[in-house]
């Protein structure tokens, strides 16, 4: 396989962010009631996650080392004020619905992790497809979690009633994510388990 | 020592970067998106008058915005001054002190529709005040009229929310009685508090009176199911109830309380607080102005 194709790959499943990393789980347990706000959040991060990555990557020869961490908040933050400012002139109608997210990306875990471990290192195409790959690794995986919460939880999914009646209103409150990310992390590990043979090691959460 | 002076210039060099960029992108933003706000406001004030996307405007609508300023005057005494749109498209800035005593009416030389911009506003009410005052901009209410008859308020206010703060509109009708609540602004959490956006909670005001509005209160019980689907138009459309129905259901229920959300208990709160006070002080105030244009035997346009 293309070495592109497989970072993007490699975001979606063997390192997805969310069950893999166990990167960036406030956000992902705060605000996936719902399969559209995952999807919301998701597409905020991987527009986030990408230009940034590329920044570092071009300009990481100019980075001292010793500071390179605020610097790569800086450049985090810059690119999520940038959206945030352009998005309501293109947009007003998206910007309605992704403004709450937006501002909440400058904190992820998982994106400065990726330019810390990645980008800096590496050259420019990588750099994008990998960024590619880890937002749309925790864009998939903030819709997974936000069906099966706002299945679960409200009976519906995308906002259509299916169920009509709440079957575990717990789905929706806080404890409901924690439980569903548990298991949907098992999963994961009893799948590589059954694969490898090997009992899989795990990310430290954030 | 060298090292820490490279280090220094490195970080300094991205900062300065980065607000370059940063304020270049406002610059070139910023009249957009001014806009934009603007034209969200008109949309939502006509929305809450029974006019949304879609419907056909009537021409005789007329919304007449009244903009109220604090004033400090020369002696450190604290005013109020409204601006009010008078006949023949004039505008004068009424003062009266804090018990709604009417001071003076001075007449304001600038065209009522420059008035829509702040700076503009601010700079035309500075230039009339005598030398020592100062004003500062409180808020503005709409007045709505339609063909000569008063068709109701639109009223904005603002509530401490669970992080930081919701901002409403209420629009009222002539007998102060709530006819449509919109959030204009909030930063509660999606999902949860984010839920006061949606129709099934913001209708559950609609109706109330303001003596119902002075008791009102925020219970901890399961929304009745067919009264959700009545609050809510597309549910309602789902559940094939009828226009006479709905009015039923919401007859029944118009005396409830407000019933919380699921787990954002702080933002319900928050907004019937926030609607409630948003109200009574609308009230107060405009039975002071309506006393003091009656006394002073101003011409207003509305």
């Amino acid at each position: 396989m293309n070495r592109n194709l497989k970072l993007i790959w490699n975001g979606l499943i063997p390192e997805n962010p969310i069950f893999r990393l166990a990167l960036s789980m406030c956000p992902a347990v705060a605000v996936t009631t719902s399969v559209e706000n995952g999807l919301m959040l998701g597409l905020a991060v991987v527009f986030v996650q990408v230009f940034s990555s590329c920044t570092v990557s071009i300009f990481k020869s100019f980075i001292h080392p010793r500071i390179r961490i605020p610097a790569y908040v800086i450049v985090i933050a810059l690119w999520v004020t940038v959206i945030d400012m352009i998005l309501p002139v293109i947009s007003p109608d998206v910007y309605k619905k992704v403004e709450l997210f937006v501002k909440l990306i400058v904190v992820f875990a998982i994106i400065i992790s990726r330019l810390e471990l990645f980008a800096s290192k590496e050259p420019l195409v990588p750099s994008f497809f990998d960024g590619m790959g880890m937002g749309f690794g925790f864009l998939f995986g903030l819709c997974l979690i936000g069906a099966i919460r706002e299945f679960f939880g409200t009976g519906q999914l995308l906002g259509y009633d299916i169920l009509g009646f709440n079957p575990l209103l717990i789905m929706v409150l806080p404890a409901g994510g924690f439980f569903v990310i548990g298991f949907i992390m098992a999963t994961f590990n009893w799948f590589e388990y059954k694969i490898t043979g090997k009992i899989p090691t795990s990310g430290g959460a954030h | 020592m060298k090292e820490i002076f490279k280090i220094t210039v490195s970080l300094t060099a991205v900062c300065v970067v980065a607000s370059l960029i940063l304020g270049f992108v406002y610059a070139k933003t910023e009249h957009a998106r001014k806009l934009n706000e603007e034209k969200t406001e008109q949309q939502t004030i006509q929305g809450l008058l029974g006019y949304g996307a879609g419907e056909k405007i009537p021409s005789d609508l007329k919304v007449y915005p009244v903009y109220r300023y604090v004033i400090t005057s020369d002696k450190g005494k604290t005013l109020l001054g409204y601006v009010l749109p008078i006949k023949d498209n004039k505008v004068v800035l009424a003062e009266m002190d804090l018990s709604g005593n009417p001071l003076k009416i001075i007449p304001i030389t600038v065209e009522p529709s420059a008035l829509s911009d702040k700076a503009k506003r601010d700079n035309a009410v500075n230039a009339v005040l005598p030398k020592g005052s100062k004003s500062l901009y409180a808020q503005t209410v709409f007045v709505a009229d339609m063909g000569g008859k008063r068709l109701g308020y639109v009223v904005p206010g603002v509530t401490q929310g669970f992080k930081s703060f919701i901002k409403l509109m209420v629009s009222l009708n002539p007998d102060f009685t709530v006819t449509g609540v919109a959030v204009t602004s909030a930063e509660e959490d999606p999902g949860l508090g984010a839920e006061i956006q949606k129709s099934f909670f913001r209708n559950q005001f609609v109706g109330k009176t303001i003596e119902l509005l002075k008791k009102l209160k925020v219970v901890k019980e399961p929304l009745p199911p067919n009264y959700a689907a009545a609050l809510d138009p597309a549910k309602a459309k789902a559940k094939g109830l009828t226009p006479e129905q709905v009015k039923e259901i919401k007859e029944k229920h118009l005396k409830d309380n407000i019933y919380a959300l699921t787990g954002a208990t702080i933002s319900s709160r928050a907004m019937t607080n926030g609607v409630v006070s948003t109200v009574k002080k609308f009230v107060y105030r405009l039975d002071k102005l309506n006393e003091a244009i009656k006394k002073e035997q101003l011409s207003v346009a509305f």
